[in-house]
């Protein structure tokens, strides 16, 4: 018998998609009966008083959370989000009901006795309720009591060797695509430099020091898949310098209807003949691209790898082999001043183990912007502030035209004086032996 | 482990020697240990990939090795019963491994193609009592694919919508597009339960974005007992929010005023101060934007754009918010060109003919006021369509 | 060492009528001197000392002196 009636939400357990309400059910029920003799470390209830919060809400049309400062365990700064209910005598089962976030395997591939063990820890623990993923990637922990918390830690970390994730001005969780594990597109290894980077900046990742949060995301190509460009202060986009490879007689067989062109991505529905002049050739971006009738030919040179013509022909195109990619920094999401993509910093950056190139770069970027940035400013905003200039100063970068979109349509260029024959300091006597007053 | 009277089970910390024995700084599991075989094998040899049904992948690998990859949707709230059962799923079939996407999806990979249809029809068989699916099928290709979201009334302090409740409804709706694939392009549907968008959705071909529209209220009683009222005026990213002096009942009291035509709602005061209050039933709900994209496949990435400006919160099923999504998403998948991404298509058709298309009202919330990017949104041109 | 904390305790204290919680650039500006990580790690050796302690909103971090302020207590939790 359910603890609380909830008439709203059991309208959301019918309909196709899964249903949360269902699953919040499920497991309120299953601790209830308590099948394995647990001693539940918070109330047993929690689900069905979140559940019973939850309701409210939707009669209400607001929330019934408040924000709590807890940040972590002891000596991190991160990790843990404080939340407390503003209704605690009506659901005491959720009263105190913070979240753990947890580091995620790159490319998140999980064995069944990780995640078995996790969901041991978090019945006895927890309230049984998590989130498979957060929006930056961790495993998330959904509903606690501080008692818990460390408690929870020394578990993670003794018995199951895995840390917590970030939150707060810090290193946020980094997060990878499946890269090279099951993708024929990725230029690198994404989830190895995603590893490689959050283990040596682990300090940076517990210990907030930055003037807000900065993400690291890594695409294994421009087709994106974690968004790298739209959501991380650091994207690292996998690209290539050389030729795509061309299997001809694959393209003919494409053009000639035998393979499913875009991988089978269009088959719900009759698109027609596929036309190879018509929806490769022409919607190459930059023309880079001909087609004979029998011979498919790229200028390299032209090309800016936007993955069309490779998406279309899979089977027939290849990724190039002089490998890397590019660095765009700055993405945030709109608050305050409105949202930003990242833009184009390191063109082509090598990416082998140990990644220092690009870990140099990280240094550069994070001494400017723990001296320079504003607190709550993140790093993009400090770019748009200090300029495009400086960070390429900082970062020791030369400019060059794939940085901009277009060059700048007005003449208010601030020279450094350096740059000027005989710097700012001007004879005056000397020009007025010239001039008159 | 150690039990007191109390039924608290001790793990060996010690609160008195928070240092003792603690291990910290060891990050996340190495992401290859929980690789299946045949991605162990064939890492950095795969040759090219097809989709081959709805949901159901199959990568080729240079040596001749298959990987068959069944997609199912999962809701990002989930409780540990249902990873236990998707554990035994895993056990059952794939040898114990299983691994989730960006978008909340689960994959599971076998290395037979019968494997992966048993697979898919033990997957597509297994209901909730409710009668939803617990694992559907699907989301691959030219689809709709499961939506990324944030906590809403589940968790989160500065919701202006729920997430999980209004991701139901919406994926209820377009169902169909999560289970076929006859988009003219993939449609990516995101929601953010407030503007400071925790789940970035500022880049989705469907964007939605929980709005509050009326300042916080100040609890002038409880302000500088609950807040340290200067945390509160540095909250605030557009400075409305500024320490003052009240009376209340007969005494002067500590308190802070709002600037309200400075607010722009973004609930940060209420994170610092309880007693700022920001929620707000009649205020607050959802606007819908469109267009965005990340992929650089084609055009440059882009934002989405605001089309819809406020639908108010209409719990439990928000039947105008679906109603809107599927009819943006029906007129898109009619109009559009073959591999033209949704904003693509509005920017090729112009926005005039977008709004008369999708029977969207424009308003004047829609247009850009908000410092000085806006400018560059506005028309600087004769040429537009009547 | 022990002065360097000794500025950041006697910053805070002086500090704590009004507002217990500081951005860590508040702390940078202490030391003119010193770079950033400097900074850090004074402030990690206190947090670890049980000194100071994080405070967060959930998207930024503060650092205080433990106990202090008004948010400071687990809202009744035991």
């Amino acid at each position: 018998m359910a603890k609380h009636k909830t008439p709203l939400l059991d309208q959301l357990e019918s309909g196709p998609w899964p249903s949360f309400v269902s699953d919040i059910k499920q497991e309120a029920d299953n601790r209830a009966k308590n099948p394995k003799g647990l001693t539940h470390q918070v109330p047993v209830d929690c689900p069905e008083d979140l559940l019973g919060v939850l309701e409210l809400s939707y009669t209400e049309k607001e929330t019934h959370w408040k924000h709590g400062g807890i940040v972590g365990v002891f000596g991190y700064g991160g990790g843990v989000i404080g939340r407390y209910c503003d209704q605690p005598e009506k659901f005491p089962g959720v009263a105190h009901f913070h979240t753990m976030r947890v580091a995620q395997p790159s490319g998140k591939y999980y064995n069944t006795k990780f995640l078995r063990d996790l969901c041991d820890i978090w019945d006895l623990r927890g309230s049984g309720l998590t989130n498979m993923h957060g929006s930056t990637g961790d495993i998330v922990l959904l509903g606690t009591q501080t008692p818990q918390l460390e408690e929870i830690f020394f578990e993670l970390t003794h018995n199951m060797n895995v840390d917590l994730g970030g939150s707060g001005s810090n290193l946020r969780t980094p997060a990878a695509c499946l890269g090279m594990s099951r993708c024929e597109y990725a230029c690198y290894n994404t989830q190895d430099m995603c590893y490689q980077l959050t283990m040596d900046f682990q300090d940076e990742l517990h210990r907030p020091a930055f003037p807000y949060k900065f993400k690291f995301k890594f695409d294994g190509c421009p087709n994106g898949c974690v968004c790298a460009m739209a959501r991380s202060d650091f994207a690292v986009v996998g690209t290539w310098k050389d030729d795509i490879k061309i299997d001809q007689e694959k393209v003919k067989a494409y053009a000639g209807g035998a393979i499913k062109p875009n991988a089978g991505a269009h088959s719900g529905r009759d698109w027609g003949k596929f036309d190879l002049q018509a929806e490769v050739v022409d919607r190459c971006p930059s023309h880079c691209m001909k087609w004979d009738g029998s011979k498919l030919s790229i200028k390299t040179a032209d090309c800016v790898r936007c993955m069309h013509c490779i998406n279309t022909m899979p089977q027939a195109l290849r990724i190039g082999d002089e490998r890397g990619a590019s660095i765009l920094v700055g993405a945030k999401a709109p608050v305050v001043d409105g949202a930003q993509m990242g833009s184009l910093l390191v063109p082509f950056v090598r990416c082998e183990h140990p990644y220092d190139e690009v870990k140099d770069v990280i240094d550069n970027i994070w001494n400017w912007w723990m001296a320079e940035g504003k607190n709550r400013e993140r790093v993009g905003e400090t770019m748009k502030r200090l300029s495009f200039q400086k960070l390429l100063e900082v970062t020791n970068t030369p400019p060059s035209p794939c940085h901009i979109k277009e060059p700048r349509s007005n003449p208010y260029i601030f020279f450094k004086q350096e740059e000027v024959p005989g710097g700012w300091s001007r004879d005056l006597a000397a020009y007025r032996s010239r001039h008159q007053r | 482990m150690d039990r007191n009277d109390k039924g608290f089970i001790a793990t060996g910390y010690n609160p008195q020697k928070p240092m003792e024995n603690r291990i910290s700084d060891i990050g996340p599991h190495k992401y290859d240990t929980y690789f299946p075989p045949v991605i162990k094998k064939n890492f950095g040899k795969w040759l090219y990939h097809e989709i081959l049904e709805p949901g159901i992948l199959m990568h080729v690998a240079e040596g001749g090795d298959k990987v068959y990859t069944v997609r199912v949707g999962g809701t990002r709230t989930m409780s540990i019963s249902h990873i236990r059962e998707l554990c035994d799923i895993a056990d059952k079939h794939c040898g114990g491994f299983l691994r989730w996407t960006t978008r909340n999806n689960i994959e599971f990979m076998v290395t037979d193609e019968g494997a992966a249809k048993a697979l898919r029809d033990d997957l597509n068989g297994r209901k909730f009592p409710g009668g939803s699916f617990k694992f559907p099928v699907g989301g691959t290709g030219a689809g709709i694919s499961n939506m990324v979201h944030t906590q809403g009334w589940v968790h989160c302090h500065t919701p202006a919508t729920d997430a999980s409740g209004p991701v139901k409804c919406v994926m209820d709706a377009v169902f169909d597009e999560f289970k076929s694939m006859r988009m003219p392009a993939p449609v990516r549907i995101a929601l953010a339960c407030c503007i400071n968008m925790c789940g970035a959705v500022h880049c989705s071909d469907i964007g939605l974005v929980g709005i509050h529209r009326k300042p916080p209220m100040v609890d002038h009683e409880w302000a500088d007992k609950l807040c340290e009222i200067p945390l509160a005026v540095a909250a605030c990213p557009t400075a409305a929010v500024r320490p003052t002096q009240v009376e209340y009942k007969g005494a002067k009291v500590k308190s802070v005023g709002i600037k309200e035509d400075r607010c722009m709602y973004c609930g940060n005061c209420y994170t610092m101060c309880p007693a700022l209050p920001i929620s707000d039933g009649e205020g607050d709900g959802i606007a819908i934007m469109v267009g965005g994209k990340v992929s650089n496949r084609i055009s440059f990435p882009k934002f989405s754009k605001v089309v819809v400006g406020y639908i108010p919160n209409e719990p439990p099923r928000w039947p105008t918010l679906t109603k809107t999504v599927k009819k943006i998403v029906e007129v898109y998948a009619a109009n559009a060109r073959k591999y033209e991404r949704l904003g693509d298509w509005a920017e090729r058709i112009g926005w005039e003919t977008f709004f008369k298309l999708t029977g969207l009202e424009f308003t004047h919330h829609l247009i850009d006021d908000f410092r000085d990017p806006a400018y560059y949104t506005w028309r600087q041109s004769t040429q537009f369509k009547f | 060492m022990p002065e360097d904390k000794d500025i950041i305790i006697e910053y805070l204290k002086s500090k704590e009528s009004t507002k217990s919680k500081h951005y860590f650039k508040d702390f940078t500006d202490l030391f003119p001197d010193k770079g950033p990580r400097e900074v850090k790690k004074l402030l990690t050796q206190l947090v670890q000392e049980e000194i100071l302690e994080f405070w967060s909103s959930g998207s930024t971090t503060m650092y205080g002196l433990k106990g202090s302020g008004k948010q400071a207590g687990a809202e009744g939790e035991s």
